[in-house]
């Protein structure tokens, strides 16, 4: 009986170590304003970016655009409906997901996600600033 | 796995440590004025795989790794001449400087890292990674 309590204590033990040991953090930057936080545990991984945001405009385009693409997260299965603190996006790939779809296509898909998300966030700059200049023109003719 | 015998080195230690590390980074000053970046990243490399448990060493081994990770030019050349058995401790000093946030320490650190997974491969990041045992 004591030998089988011990057995069953160690066994707690190690397991809580092990989850301890499986949960790690991966920081990476480029810069101040752009890094990327990678958190595993043992049955999911949590991707966070923080994308580039130069100026205020680009920081209102940034924030409107992936809260969009955030409150439709179940269309793309990946994506988490709240980005975790600090960050201006979130993953969540679970062993699920995992099983469903392609390992490498993926992350295919989520390094395509991130080039999109620079892409579009300059697109909507530009036309923000040309359409501003515009009705700019347009209503200093009347002058 | 380093020149030299492993050492097993508990946390009363850390003062002796932080000593040779002091003297590692005079040797690497003097190997840089020498205009001999490579060999500075090699002294700056060995010991570390040392298990080392005290925050202080590695903060204080990371300032001296990380000085001459800056003072290489030269990526390519660099690599033709360290030896492949640096090439994992070098990965988790390279994702310890990417995580700092300082950009060019984070350009620089990038610039090694894609040199360094086309030699090594995606096993080495991932032993990087993984080892929970010698970390820095």
């Amino acid at each position: 009986m004591r030998k089988w309590l011990v057995g069953c204590f160690l066994c707690c033990w190690l397991w809580i170590f092990l989850i301890c040991s499986l949960a790690m953090q991966v920081l990476i930057c480029r810069n101040e304003a752009e890094k990327c936080l990678i958190e595993t545990s043992i049955n999911s991984l949590r991707i966070s970016l923080k994308v580039k945001q130069a100026d205020e405009l680009e920081n209102i385009l940034a924030k409107k655009f992936l809260r969009f693409l955030s409150m439709r997260a179940e269309a793309f299965q990946v994506l988490r409906r709240k980005p975790v603190q600090g960050y201006d996006i979130s993953f969540l790939i679970t062993n699920y997901h995992c099983e469903e779809l392609q390992k490498q296509k993926l992350i295919d898909f989520i390094v395509q996600f991130m080039e999109d998300i620079d892409k579009e966030i300059s697109e909507l700059k530009m036309s923000v600033s040309t359409r501003g200049r515009l009705v700019a023109t347009e209503f200093l003719k009347q002058f | 796995m380093m020149a030299g015998a492993e050492k097993f080195v508990e946390a009363d230690n850390a003062e002796a440590i932080i000593t040779r590390i002091e003297h590692k980074s005079r040797k690497i000053e003097s190997l840089l004025k020498q205009n001999k970046p490579v060999e500075a990243l090699k002294t700056a490399l060995e010991g570390s795989s040392h298990m080392i448990r005290d925050e202080r060493c590695k903060s204080a081994n990371w300032i001296v790794v990380h000085r001459a990770l800056m003072a290489i030019k030269d990526v390519e050349g660099m690599f033709s001449s360290l030896d492949p058995e640096y090439y994992d401790i070098l990965m988790k000093y390279l994702y310890r400087g990417l995580s700092t946030g300082d950009r060019p320490t984070c350009d620089q650190c990038l610039r090694i890292h894609e040199k360094l997974t086309e030699r090594a491969g995606l096993g080495c990041i991932l032993r990087s990674l993984a080892d929970t045992v010698i970390t820095v």
